[in-house]
């Protein structure tokens, strides 16, 4: 999985712009890969998978640092007032209105979709383990979790959007 | 950055965010999100919004646990604001978990045996029948009950401690309602947080021992743990 190491590097590199935020953001990635390795062993598989953790870690450290930006221009930031403790997670918090909005949302989702995003979103479950749950084929297990975002995503695009950078 | 339109759609991004593409398409596009601003900061959108969705689905969620007691197989379940359902009255997983579904029609409801709060509910439970814990550190959450049952379950929770009893109409009388006896006997009778919230330790002023939701044979059982066998005597 190291053999991956440098054009990793230079991948999160681009995407970032600069070389210490590269090796920050890498140093987690490789946390990821030994806690929770790939299910897949075959090199190209591995590789895509190591680039989709890094890419979506390196995002996370852009959404992270425009919002900082946004925090030291001024604008009050959104904390949740319980939420677990990770830095990300806080400035990604939702304030009471933004709960009370999910809740709101998630309430009307059918049960299926419910379970299936909470198992996909909250427990990370791959896909076949959510179907064995909910007791249906692994295609239905990914439609109910697509329909539920699906949802839930264009009624709190608008929420998300003020609390964070209102 | 480039004027041209992308070859990635916002749906595209959308899947790689969500880790759904075959390896090639995944790793084309994590190559292109590094070349492509626009769809750089789109990607990084939906991460984020996926994250509050995701923190927001957790904070309402209800996660449940059973377990196996002197009393039978025992339910409980949880939110972020603490215990809302004791019980060990339904007759089964699925039962159990369309009760829970239908009280809380808007919260996920999830199995989460490793659950903190559901272990050391299960932990000081078995301790209770075992006779070795007399006052329960749990964190209880009563918001979905009315306010009336509310004052009635705090009050009892917090005043009526192990190996007391207290009468209905007593009950009433110390959250100032004292003609709410019968409200105050149905507010009992409908306590979601069994045991950990004593509705066992209410009985009726002629010292008869009432009734109780799991059977009144449960009520003698969790008496008998308090040491309070005389009232089985009386009644």
């Amino acid at each position: 999985m190291e053999g991956f190491g440098p054009e990793l590097r230079a991948h999160v590199r681009r995407m970032l712009g600069s070389a210490d935020d590269a090796d920050d953001v890498l140093q987690r990635v490789w946390i990821t890969a030994h806690r929770s390795p790939p299910e897949a062993s075959e090199p190209g598989r591995v590789r895509s998978w190591l680039y989709r953790v890094a890419t979506n870690a390196a995002l996370d450290r852009l959404a992270a640092d425009r919002r900082r930006r946004a925090a030291l221009e001024g604008r009050p930031r959104v904390v949740a007032p319980d939420g677990p403790a990770s830095p990300d997670r806080i400035l990604d918090g939702l304030g009471p209105e933004g709960r009370r909005r999910v809740r709101e949302h998630v309430a009307r989702l059918p049960t299926k979709q419910r379970r299936a995003v909470w198992m996909r979103q909250v427990q990370e479950l791959a896909y076949a383990e959510i179907a064995g749950r909910l007791g249906c084929s692994e295609a239905s297990a990914r439609a109910n979790v697509y329909q539920g975002m699906k949802k839930l995503r264009a009624e709190l695009f608008d929420v998300w959007k003020q609390e964070v950078t209102s | 950055m480039t004027s041209q339109p992308c070859w990635v759609s916002e749906q595209g991004v959308l899947a790689f965010v969500e880790g759904d593409l075959e390896p090639e398409a995944e790793l084309a596009v994590a190559r292109h999100l590094a070349e492509c601003e626009e769809c750089r900061d789109q990607a990084a959108e939906f991460r984020a919004l996926e994250d509050a969705i995701a923190s927001g689905v957790a904070a309402v969620a209800l996660r449940w646990h059973a377990f196996g007691t002197p009393f039978g197989r025992m339910y409980v379940a949880a939110g972020e604001g603490g215990l809302v359902r004791v019980s060990w009255a339904p007759p089964g997983d699925d039962a159990w978990v369309r009760e829970l579904e239908d009280r809380f029609p808007d919260r996920p409801v999830v199995h989460e045996p490793e659950d903190p709060v559901l272990l050391a509910a299960e932990r000081q439970l078995h301790e209770y029948f075992a006779g070795e814990r007399e006052d329960f550190e749990l964190p209880i959450d009563l918001d979905a009950l009315p306010r009336f049952s509310r004052r009635v379950l705090d009050a009892l929770q917090h005043e009526v401690g192990f190996g007391q009893v207290v009468a209905y109409s007593e009950l009433a009388r110390r959250i100032g309602r004292p003609r709410a006896a019968r409200a105050v006997g149905n507010a009992v009778g409908r306590n979601p947080v069994a045991i950990v919230v004593p509705c066992h330790r209410v009985v009726r002023s002629d010292g008869s021992l009432g009734g109780y939701g799991g059977g009144v044979e449960f009520k003698e059982r969790l008496l008998t743990i308090e040491g309070r066998e005389d009232l089985l005597r009386a009644s």
